[in-house]
């Protein structure tokens, strides 16, 4: 029975994606989208087949994933720490809040340029971004989840002779460990755009620069390829993210 | 009639003609006052003197709202009273410690550790080592009868094995006293009539010293030596009964014993007189 339901879901889960390549498939085939400007699904996929094999794209897609997973990396340990330690410690608190307020809805992207003078062309500027993009669905969540924690799991602990300065890894960490989870799958997702972003603006490799680079010159295949690699990066990322967190949370209920 | 009513004011909680053994638990003109949203003081408890004598399992009664709970809590150091002192063994208290173990009827436990880990948090915080933190755990687990379910994670049991699990995590550290937050409230009537024929089992063998706080009057009957009788608003003691029943108990003889029916019909038409009709439930 459980294997009928999760097989039917997959099935319901791939039916849009196998639709939206039949449409793009058939506005090539009915003559609505010129084949050198929108070439076909299959063309797209043999084309990345290729590319895939060869040693340049190879290292376009490794540093894309390098500065994704280091501005990830630096989001989640900032998001966490800062999160937890404005949810436990009131004058920290007072301190975040504000410049949380002031910064959560700021445009990253527009302080990439100043970050390209500062730190140059080179991954700096671009981890920079995808960390500064993907900080605060993190940093906020994991305080959302830390100033929730059951008290009485708290108690439990200090009666169980639980140092009080050990309460917050012991106890506070990992009772919010659900909500913080929730929040890297959103930054993973924001990190998967920006690293995109910033190297279609402004870079000499990458993924996003192979787009830029042959929108300019009117490969249209090649300048698919790379979207779809992003996507199917983002794809893999997240549901190994979703393995990750099925393993942290086996004990929580509904995962 | 067997029901040896004291007034808070005098000699709170010792049993009259019989010499008091040490108490563990004294609880000096303690007064707890909170501030509601709309800014307003609310007292919680007024004037709370009661002592606890070892190895007594007392129960506190009352209608919710009249500060039982947090009258617990203070026992245990969770919170601080406004006024007043709550001493254990004659040293003041000033937060929790391990040798009372709470028990909450929320459960409380650890999620993301398995019923072993959870039962071995305590001894492991001890600074026992792993292996014998283990044997420590599974001990208490084979107590509250759960063998078998060591590797399971709290969401997988039912309310009634969760609070066994609590027990037994709480135990494990070697409270000397147990602080019993309506622990069988959250349970349905077959279950919560079980743990406490097991938990009266498990306490007959070592008599820690337990307070329990609940608000069925038949619950409190039928495991204290003493009731704790409290009224509400604000949150004082109305009368300290003691509860002069043979151990060990068992419920298909005490439910016949007319002792013991006196015992419950009285309190409840002493609650019935104060005006307090929330109660009885």
């Amino acid at each position: 029975m459980i294997t009928t339901r999760t097989t039917n879901e997959w099935l319901l889960g791939a039916a849009p994606i196998v639709l939206v390549l039949l449409l793009w498939q058939g506005l090539v085939s009915f003559g609505y989208a010129p084949a050198t400007l929108l070439p076909p699904p299959v063309q797209v996929f043999l084309r990345m087949g290729q590319q895939l094999a060869s040693a340049t794209f190879q290292q376009d897609i490794a540093a894309t994933l390098f500065r994704l997973f280091a501005g990830f990396a630096i989001a989640v340990v900032l998001g966490v720490s800062i999160g937890i330690a404005a949810a436990v410690s009131p004058p920290v608190n007072a301190v975040v809040r504000p410049i949380v307020r002031v910064l959560a809805p700021l445009p990253k992207v527009a302080l990439y340029p100043a970050f390209l003078l500062l730190l140059g062309f080179n991954h700096e500027s671009k981890i920079m971004l995808v960390a500064a993009d993907a900080l605060f669905p993190i940093l906020l969540s994991t305080y959302y989840g830390a100033t929730i924690v059951e008290q009485k799991l708290i108690w439990s602990a200090l009666a169980a002779g639980t140092p009080p300065r050990d309460v917050l890894w012991k106890v506070v960490l990992p009772a919010a460990m659900p909500s913080i989870l929730t929040g890297c799958r959103i930054g993973l997702v924001i990190s998967c755009i920006v690293v995109f972003l910033a190297e279609m603006i402004t870079s000499t490799d990458g993924l996003g620069h192979v787009l830029v680079t042959a929108a300019r010159t009117f490969q249209a295949v090649d300048m698919f390829v790379p979207l779809i690699t992003i996507s199917l990066l983002g794809l893999i990322l997240n549901g190994l993210l979703q393995g990750l967190r099925a393993y942290l949370l086996r004990g929580f209920p509904s995962v | 009639m067997g029901v040896t009513p004291i007034r808070p004011g005098e000699l709170a909680g010792v049993p009259l003609g019989r010499r008091p053994a040490e108490p563990i638990i004294e609880i000096d003109h303690v007064s707890q006052v909170f501030k509601t949203s709309s800014r307003r003081d609310h007292t919680a408890l007024s004037n709370i003197s009661l002592s606890v004598e070892e190895g007594a399992f007392v129960s506190i009664l009352g209608p919710s709202g009249c500060g039982k709970s947090t009258l617990l809590y203070i026992v245990g150091g969770f919170v601080s009273p406004t006024s007043g002192t709550a001493k254990m063994k004659g040293k003041p208290i000033t937060g929790p410690g391990t040798d009372r173990g709470p028990v909450f009827q929320e459960f409380a436990l650890f999620p993301w550790k398995s019923v072993l880990g959870n039962v071995m948090y305590g001894p492991l915080q001890q600074g026992m080592n792993s292996a014998k933190a283990e044997a420590r755990a599974l001990e208490l687990i084979a107590m509250v009868g759960l063998t078998g379910f060591e590797k399971f994670y709290p969401k997988e049991l039912s309310g009634g094995m969760k609070q066994r699990v609590a027990l037994a995590r709480t135990l494990a550290y070697g409270p000397e006293v147990l602080l019993m937050d309506e622990p069988f409230g959250a349970l349905d009537a077959h279950t919560r009539t079980r743990l406490q024929n097991d938990l009266l089992e498990i306490w007959e063998r070592d008599r820690k010293t337990v307070l329990f706080v609940t608000h069925s009057v038949e619950e409190a009957v039928f495991l204290s030596d003493k009731v704790v009788m409290m009224s509400r608003s604000p949150g004082r003691i109305r009368e300290v009964i003691d509860i002069d029943l043979p151990r060990p108990r068992r419920r298909e003889e005490l439910l016949l014993d007319p002792r013991y029916q006196n015992y419950i019909v009285e309190i409840e038409r002493m609650f019935d007189d104060s005006g307090d009709n929330e109660l009885p439930s």
